[in-house]
């Protein structure tokens, strides 16, 4: 299934394999099957051409899809990934310079919104559909948790993503009127946007640093980015944001970082082991 | 012996946490059953108390987080700990086909979340079933540990 993919996207780029330099591959973290396909692949590649095997985090690639529309990379930059898989905050100080802030202790973000979405019988991917909802409903009709933590920058979705179980358990009859539906999403989804905001307020004010960085499916959502640059603008902040198919997974931002580590000479060996479990 | 069980009541995250510790510290020393499978809903606090089983494995707490995304989250510790989540696994096929059943079995830790999503069984899994009663408040069935060493190995 590998081949079409990479065919259609040499082609599309008008490129042929004898002109790739290095094959880049994200070795973690993930579902590991799908980390053990794209590995076996690449290496066949990187050892039938004879080309370098690049070796990527996931997270790193997710990080500078923010900046694979823009010239270069503005550092430093306080970088959110907020997806289905992960909830993270880093300081990036440049390429290879992680340190990370806080993260989820419990469920992701995307998580939450695709738990959330399927109790409420709006279907998968839950972040798209809510998103859509949320904008004919009331923010208010709920007072959901947020759970800011202080002192830390750790997130937690977990116990909202239970207020809104009980919340649509207690209203069972009212699970088919799309009012109902509307204020939960709107609610639910305004819990959601005011703690990573605010988190990252918090990141711009402790560290001084003015550039932020988003990425992850969750960066697709509407109420997301306008509330991020809303925060930005009033804090004198500059917002980098991917296009909406550059947010959730790509192959672009694993080449792009996968460019950094190779001209970096951070070559990986034929024994490159895909990890599911790979902290930055 | 292994039919007999212990009810817990938990009334905090902290305390699911705590039993989990318990729990993990009891598997540790039992040196036999390595499984557990686990069984609540939505919120009950599955990974709550994996966060407490891991830690007896030291595997520190904010290392675990929900393994939905990933299915399998691994650890090599010794012996190597496997936090699983089947929650987006709703066909057998799912199942068979995420390669679930290959670390069942190879001596090390594997704990399931959501672990009806099996459609079978595993012999000599520890069995944990969380219910939801109010609030923050949960019962904790644990099935497949004698209660009375359960218990003790809690008090120790």
């Amino acid at each position: 299934m590998i081949w079409p993919v990479v065919d259609e996207a040499l082609g599309t780029a008008n490129v042929s394999l004898e002109a790739v330099h290095a094959v880049a591959v994200c070795h973690g973290p993930g579902l590991i099957g799908s980390l053990l396909v794209g590995c076996g692949f690449a290496k066949a590649v990187s050892y039938a051409r004879n080309i370098p095997l690049v070796g990527v985090n996931h997270l790193e690639g997710h990080i500078f899809s923010a900046f694979l529309e823009q010239e270069k990379s503005e550092f430093p930059f306080l970088s959110l990934i907020a997806s289905g898989g992960h909830t993270s905050l880093y300081i990036v100080r440049n390429f290879g310079q992680y340190e990370e802030l806080g993260r989820t202790r419990d469920d992701a973000a995307g998580e939450a919104y695709d738990k959330v979405s399927k109790l409420l019988g709006l279907g998968y991917p839950g972040g798209p559909l809510i998103d859509r909802m949320a904008r004919d409903g009331n923010a208010e009709a709920f007072d959901f948790p947020r759970a800011y933590m202080h002192e830390s920058f750790d997130f937690s979705f977990s116990g909202l993503k239970t207020a809104v179980k009980l919340t649509a358990e207690k209203n069972a009859g009212l699970l088919g009127n799309n009012g109902f539906l509307a204020d939960i999403a709107a609610s639910f989804q305004s819990a959601v946007v005011d703690v990573l905001a605010r988190k990252v307020q918090w990141a711009i004010v402790k560290t001084g640093i003015l550039n932020v960085a988003l990425s992850g499916g969750v960066s697709a959502n509407s109420g997301l980015r306008k509330k991020i640059k809303e925060m930005a603008g009033e804090n004198g902040a500059k917002v980098f944001l991917p296009s909406l198919d550059l947010c959730t997974d790509n192959a672009a931002m694993i080449a792009s970082a996968g460019y950094h580590r190779y001209v970096s000479g951070d070559i990986a060996k034929l024994d490159l082991n895909p990890k599911a479990y790979l902290p930055l | 012996m292994r039919c007999l069980s212990a009810k817990i009541i938990s009334r905090s995250p902290g305390e699911t946490e705590r039993i989990g510790f318990n729990l993990g510290t009891f598997l540790k020393s039992s040196g036999s059953a390595k499984t557990v499978m686990l069984y609540g809903d939505l919120g009950t606090g599955k990974t709550t108390l994996v966060k407490g089983i891991a830690s007896a494995f030291g595997i520190a707490k904010r290392d675990i987080c929900s393994a939905s995304f990933v299915i399998v989250a691994e650890y090599e510790t010794s012996p190597p700990f496997y936090h699983m989540d089947l929650y987006r696994l709703e066909r057998p096929e799912a199942v068979d086909a995420a390669g679930v059943w290959e670390y069942i079995g190879t001596g090390g830790v594997v704990v399931i979340e959501w672990a009806e999503r099996l459609h079978g069984d595993i012999e000599d899994a520890v069995k944990v079933y969380i219910t939801h009663l109010k609030a923050e408040e949960r019962e904790i069935i644990i099935e497949g540990v004698n209660s009375a060493e359960f218990m003790a190995a809690c008090e120790e």
